[in-house]
This record gives structure tokens, C-alpha cells and sequence, in this order.
């Protein structure tokens, strides 16, 4: 088929005064294959793109190169529009002259311009049509952890009509919910809460609940994994559009940073819990309590959130004299600034240290010897009870399950998301999704929010039950493909596979609907094996060709 | 404003193009010798398309990516450096300054770096001055 390019010069309503637009169309009307270069004022607008479409399908081309403003904000409507003309959305080139030219720069700019130009034509020019398909997908969603975030996601989903398996480990749901003794500051209480749940999740349509089971292995890509679960002795298969994973934390106490053992007045938070909720266990009431934060490092948001809370109740239930010495308290959490202010006013005094206070036993009661930078002043503290902070920690089986997967995992051991800033729930793989505690420090209300997304994430992917791909985007060119794996370990997102062409060969295959179209694998090939229409070799360096012309 | 020297910059679609296209949103005036090329994500350039540029009569190659630890797909942004390094070094061998190949890493919101980025690649080439490609070779 003969390139036939249409070429469309827009001048924004007129605004991109320093680009001679007459002069560039002179030198482009020259040029080999170039059917016509129109200018327009407005190729934006409805009418503007009326005109575009009129002329496109009275001149027959098949290249549209269009020189307006940033691909960002046109590339889109002009890709459909193509395709309501029945031509093939690849065929569209843009050249940014408004951002990244006539925009940013004072004098005539009308050379830089026609280079831009040259530029989009040569690469339009080679582009190729892209089909777009079809694929089914599995619509039930796994979801791993019976935690919080777990049982919220499995009820989200069920909600919005998909299908969702509740794996845990433990032999009920709950998770932490059933550990924690109050929610100062958040009404319910955690036991309310997980009461509720628990009775929502029963009633549940499309809920699968499996206790003491295990995730043994995942495969496949978005839309079709196959999951190996393990439940007392036995494993099968099941086939999953999509995997939640809320597998939460686990509570630690760094002895290491204390440099002391636990014993009957140095108590963790969970042995404070657990004397709360059967305060006869106790031979008589505390009346001093300390409570000590930061050592380590900044406190996490968990761990001062369970300081206040525990705190108050101490307050509360004993009427204890309860004393946090912190180093900095984070109070970013929902509803931990109210708490905080709560303490203060019930008389919980806070004590900010910046070296690492010294702790020791005497007479079966706890010194606590500080510099309070705040007042100046060296404080002692002699508590019937210390509670030193508890930190959260990724939960076991988290490293082998990231292997599994494929997830890298962050300095402290937890998943780590594809990209913190932009996709907080998102793992590098499309169609799974990290929420809640696993992924990090998170409170409960940054939890529920983490579940809201990913549950909209997986709905994006599932709720039509097909997803519409543009097929063999980055093609592996199986002749040329040696099987050295590099594209399969090196793709960010595990959507390379090695299949089987023939009885004795076997060639990567990119796996469309999974592939996020980054260009990693194409660059690293040594075999320049792969393809990635749009930006394959010859494509670019036909761009970087127009530079010198 | 930029002279004849050419800066060919391969920019991140996530974060290097957004960030040229903010530069000239709020009009910081920067040197109009430079071409961008769109490229996925800086992991998709290769030595090969700057050693190309180059060749082709650019005298600065520019690659752009997200800010470190922060690339759009993971690994794309630590690539493209060890790319560039690697580029620098046959530029080295082949009698051209290394100093005319640079990695940046930015945000989208950083439009003032790279126009920053763009101007000091520009002061650096009129100091180097054009090629020895384009004088028919380098000269060892």
C-alpha cells in the first residue's frame, strides 16, 4: 500500500503567532507522498474536526500527520476520530508545535517548526496498522488476607457483582480487628466492627470464604490467573480474573533497639491488650504507666496510633498516670490529631526526647530517664508499667509470596507498589492490587480507601467480562527470538511468557492485555528480536534522521 | 537563542514530556535547539538511537526519565542511566566528548529543570562546539 500523508497544520485559533504556517506548508507540499497540508484554525473544535474528517475521506490518505498541540490533550480525540473513519488509529502522527515550540520560545520559531514536522512525517511514514481485540476475561476476583481490608474488599466486590474468593491463613476472619481493644477517636468498636462484617460476609451473594487455606502459587496474566490454594492437605487449582492481596502486618517489638528483655513491668502493646481485656490476670492496679515511642526511628502511624488509643484506655479503665515519651508523633492519620488533643486534655503528659532515653529495672518498677528537650530538663520516671512500641512488619510467607509474584518488595520488606506516587494500590503487574497494611504503614481509614480503589481497579479490568487490547503492540519476531529469557526477567509488569511455537523451539510471547507498553524489552533484546509499533528502531531513528536535514 | 548546536532530548512520556510541555505553558523561554522525541519511558532508548543521533548531526543527546525510584515502570529510569553511561563511554572511544550525553530525571511538574537541563546542555555544546562527525570525522 502506497503511503499517502495528510498533513494538517493547526494554529490554535491563530494565537501561534512566531510560526510562518504558509511558508511551512510551501515546503511541505514538496515533499515525496505528501497528498496535501491544510491549515486549520481550530482542529479541536467539532467543526475543525468535521473538516479534518471530510478531508481525509475525500483525499483517500492513509498517514494523518497533524501539527498542533500536545500529544497529551489531542492524541486521543484525533486517535477516535480515525477510527470512526474507518482508518487505522496507528496512522496518526503528531507534531507538538504550540507546547514545545511556539509556546516556549520568544522569536520565529517557524525552522524548529518544519523540523518537528519532518520529523512526524518520517515517522508516520513507517507506522503500521495496530488491530484492536477482544479478550475474555475471568470475572471472579481472589482476595487474600481476612483481615480489614480484606473483608471490606470481599464485600465491595460482592456489592458491585463480582464474584470473590476470601482466602486465609488463620482458621477465622478478623485479622487485627480481633487483637485491638479500642478505637478511641473512630466510633465502633473494632469488635462491632468485625461483628458486622462478619454477618455481612455470611449473607453475602458471590462469597466464597476459605479458611486455613494458602496461596502456594500464581500464573497466568490479568484476566486468567491460575492460583494454587492450599487447605489442610490438599491443593487445587482456580482460575482468577484478578488478585487482592490484603495479607496486612505483623507486630513487632524491637528488642533489638531497646537493648532490654520484655519481663513483667516491660510489656509489649499486645500484652497491655491482652491484660486490659482480663484485668484480673493483674495482682493490683497500676498507677503509673509509660508508654515510649520514636526509638527505633519515626514512629509509624500505626504504631502511635495504638499509643494513643491504649493510653486512653489505661486512662479510662485504671485511671493510671500514663506518660508518652515520644520523639516526633505523627499524627497524619485520620482522627489521630483528634485523639492526640483528647490525651492531652484527659491528662496524658507527652515527653519529646531527642536521644534515646535510658531504661532500667529497679524494685520491680521501670526508670525511665530522659531529657525533655521541650522543657529543658532532665526527667526520671520511675512506672509500674513501660509499654514499649510496637512496629509494624511485613507478615511471614511475605518474601516468598513477592517471589511468586514477581513484586519486588520495599527496604522494610513489604510489597512494593509499581509506582508510590502514582498508583498506590497497583502492583507491577496488571490485576493484582496491594491494599491496606501490606503495602506499608497504613491506618484503617487509609486502608478502606485503599480498597475502595483497588476494587474500582478491578472493576475496570473485569465488570464487562472482556477487555479490548491493541493486538501484538510489541510483536516478538520468532524467527529471531533465541530463548535467552533477558525480556522475561527484565519486564517490569511479568507480561512475557515463553510458549511453544513448534516441537523443538520455543520464543517469548508478550502477553497483550498484561503488557503496559513501556518498551523496556525492546531496548534490552540482543537479539532486536522485539518489535514495539509506534517506537521500533527504525521508527525513532527515522525521527532523529529529520534533525539533520 | 540555542546557535546551530543540536540537542536531540528523549523524553519519558510520563514525566519528561509533561514537563516540556508545562515549560512552554508557563513560557519559561529556553533554547529552541532542542527536539524532543517521544519515546514510552526512558528504558526504551537505546545506545543505539543516541549513538544514531549523533551520526545524524545532533551535538547533544538529552534522555529524559522519571525521578528516581519513581519510574512509571520501575526499572525504565535506572536502564536509561546505565544506557547513557554506557553511550558516554563509546562516545569516549570514538573521540567525542562524554559530556555531550546527559540523563536527567524529573517530574512532570518539573518544567523549570528542564529548561534548566536544556540551557546548561546548550552553554556546554557552544563550549565544546559542533561535532567531529560533522568536520568530516573525529580527530584522534
Amino acid at each position: 500500500m502506497q503511503v499517502k500523508i495528510g498533513i494538517f497544520l493547526c494554529d490554535c485559533g491563530g494565537s501561534l503567532r512566531n510560526i510562518d504556517f504558509p511558508k511551512i506548508r510551501g515546503n511541505l507540499e514538496k515533499l515525496e507522498g505528501v497528498a496535501f497540508v491544510d491549515i486549520s484554525h481550530n482542529l479541536c473544535l467539532e467543526e475543525g474536526g468535521k473538516a479534518l474528517a471530510s478531508r481525509i475521506l475525500s483525499e483517500d490518505i492513509n498517514r494523518v500527520v497533524i501539527a498542533a498541540c500536545s500529544p497529551e490533550l489531542c492524541e486521543h480525540n484525533f486517535m477516535r476520530l480515525l477510527e470512526s473513519l474507518r482508518l487505522n488509529p496507528n496512522f496518526l502522527s503528531i507534531a507538538n508545535i504550540r507546547e514545545q515550540c511556539s509556546w516556549a520560545h520568544k522569536e520565529d520559531v517557524t525552522g524548529k517548526a518544519l523540523e518537528l514536522l519532518r520529523m512526524a512525517i518520517n515517522k508516520a511514514r513507517l507506522l503500521q496498522p495496530l488491530e484492536r481485540k477482544e479478550v475474555p476475561v475471568n470475572q471472579e476476583v481472589l482476595v487474600v488476607g481476612g483481615g480489614f481490608s480484606g473483608m471490606e474488599s470481599t464485600l465491595e466486590l460482592s456489592q458491585l457483582g463480582l464474584r470473590a474468593t476470601l482466602v486465609e491463613k488463620g482458621s477465622a476472619l478478623g485479622g487485627k480487628l480481633s487483637e485491638l481493644e479500642g478505637f478511641y477517636g473512630l466510633g465502633a468498636s473494632p469488635k462491632e466492627m468485625l461483628g458486622s462484617m462478619t454477618r455481612a460476609i455470611e449473607e453475602g451473594k458471590n462469597i466464597e470464604v476459605l479458611t486455613s487455606a494458602e496461596v502456594t502459587r500464581v500464573e497466568g496474566e490479568v484476566g486468567n490467573f491460575t492460583v494454587r490454594i492450599r487447605r489442610g492437605g490438599e491443593e487445587f487449582p482456580r482460575s482468577f480474573g484478578a488478585i487482592i492481596f490484603a495479607t496486612g502486618y505483623r507486630a513487632g517489638i524491637l528488642p533489638r533497639d531497646f537493648e532490654l528483655r520484655p519481663s513483667v513491668n516491660i510489656i509489649s502493646q499486645r500484652n497491655l491488650i491482652e491484660i486490659l481485656q482480663a484485668p484480673e490476670k493483674l495482682e493490683r492496679k497500676p498507677e503509673t504507666i509509660g508508654f515510649i515511642l520514636d526509638v527505633s526511628d519515626e514512629s509509624s502511624r500505626l504504631a502511635t496510633l495504638l499509643v494513643l488509643n491504649n493510653a486512653l484506655a489505661v486512662k479510662e479503665k485504671w485511671g493510671s498516670e500514663a506518660y508518652v515519651f515520644c520523639r516526633n508523633l505523627k499524627v497524619d492519620s485520620d482522627g489521630a490529631e483528634k485523639l492526640y488533643r483528647e490525651a492531652r486534655a484527659t491528662g496524658i503528659a507527652f515527653l519529646k526526647f531527642e536521644k534515646k532515653p535510658q531504661i532500667s529495672e529497679e524494685d520491680g518498677r521501670v526508670k525511665v530517664e530522659a531529657k525533655d528537650v521541650l522543657l529543658g530538663e532532665e526527667i526520671s520516671l520511675s512506672c509500674d508499667i513501660l509499654v514499649v512500641e510496637e512496629k509494624g512488619l511485613p507478615p511471614e510467607g511475605t518474601e516468598a509470596l513477592s517471589s511468586i509474584l514477581n513484586i519486588g518488595l520495599d527496604s522494610q520488606g513489604f510489597y512494593q507498589n509499581e509506582n508510590v506516587y502514582l498508583y498506590p494500590v497497583d502492583s507491577g503487574r496488571k490485576g493484582i492490587f496491594l491494599v491496606g497494611a501490606c503495602r506499608g504503614d497504613l491506618d484503617i481509614s487509609r486502608a478502606s480507601m485503599d480498597v475502595a480503589s483497588a476494587v474500582m481497579g478491578v472493576c475496570e479490568l473485569l465488570a464487562s467480562g472482556k477487555a479490548i487490547v491493541e493486538a501484538e503492540k510489541v510483536r516478538v519476531d520468532p524467527d529471531k527470538c533465541r530463548a535467552c529469557l533477558t525480556c522475561i526477567r527484565v519486564c517490569p509488569h511479568g507480561a512475557i511468557r515463553l510458549v511453544r511455537v513448534n516441537t523443538e523451539k520455543e520464543v517469548a510471547q508478550i502477553y497483550d492485555l498484561a503488557c503496559e507498553g513501556c518498551g523496556i524489552c525492546a531496548a534490552i533484546c540482543p537479539a532486536k528480536a522485539i518489535d514495539f509499533e509506534g517506537y521500533t528502531d527504525e521508527q525513532i531513528l527515522a525521527e532523529v534522521e529529520a534533525i539533520g536535514e | 537563542m540555542g546557535g546551530n548546536n543540536k540537542i536531540v532530548a528523549f523524553c519519558c512520556e510520563n514525566s519528561a514530556c509533561a514537563a516540556a510541555d508545562r515549560a512552554g505553558k508557563i513560557r519559561l523561554y529556553y533554547p529552541d535547539n532542542v527536539r524532543v522525541i517521544r519515546v514510552p519511558c526512558a528504558g526504551r532508548v537505546d545506545v543505539l538511537h543516541i549513538l544514531k543521533a549523533f551520526e545524524k548531526g545532533a551535538d547533544g543527546v538529552l534522555v529524559m526519565g522519571c525521578q528516581e525510584e519513581a519510574c512509571r515502570h520501575l526499572t525504565g529510569n535506572t536502564r536509561a542511566r546505565e544506557r547513557v553511561k554506557y553511550a558516554e563511554i563509546l562516545l569516549k572511544e570514538s573521540g567525542i566528548d562524554g559530556e555531550r550525553v546527559r540523563m536527567v530525571n524529573l517530574a512532570p511538574e518539573m518544567a523549570h529543570k528542564f529548561a534548566q537541563e536544556v540551557s546548561e546542555m546548550t552553554e556546554r555544546l557552544k563550549g565544546l562546539g559542533p561535532t567531529p562527525i560533522k568536520n568530516g570525522g573525529p580527530q584522534r
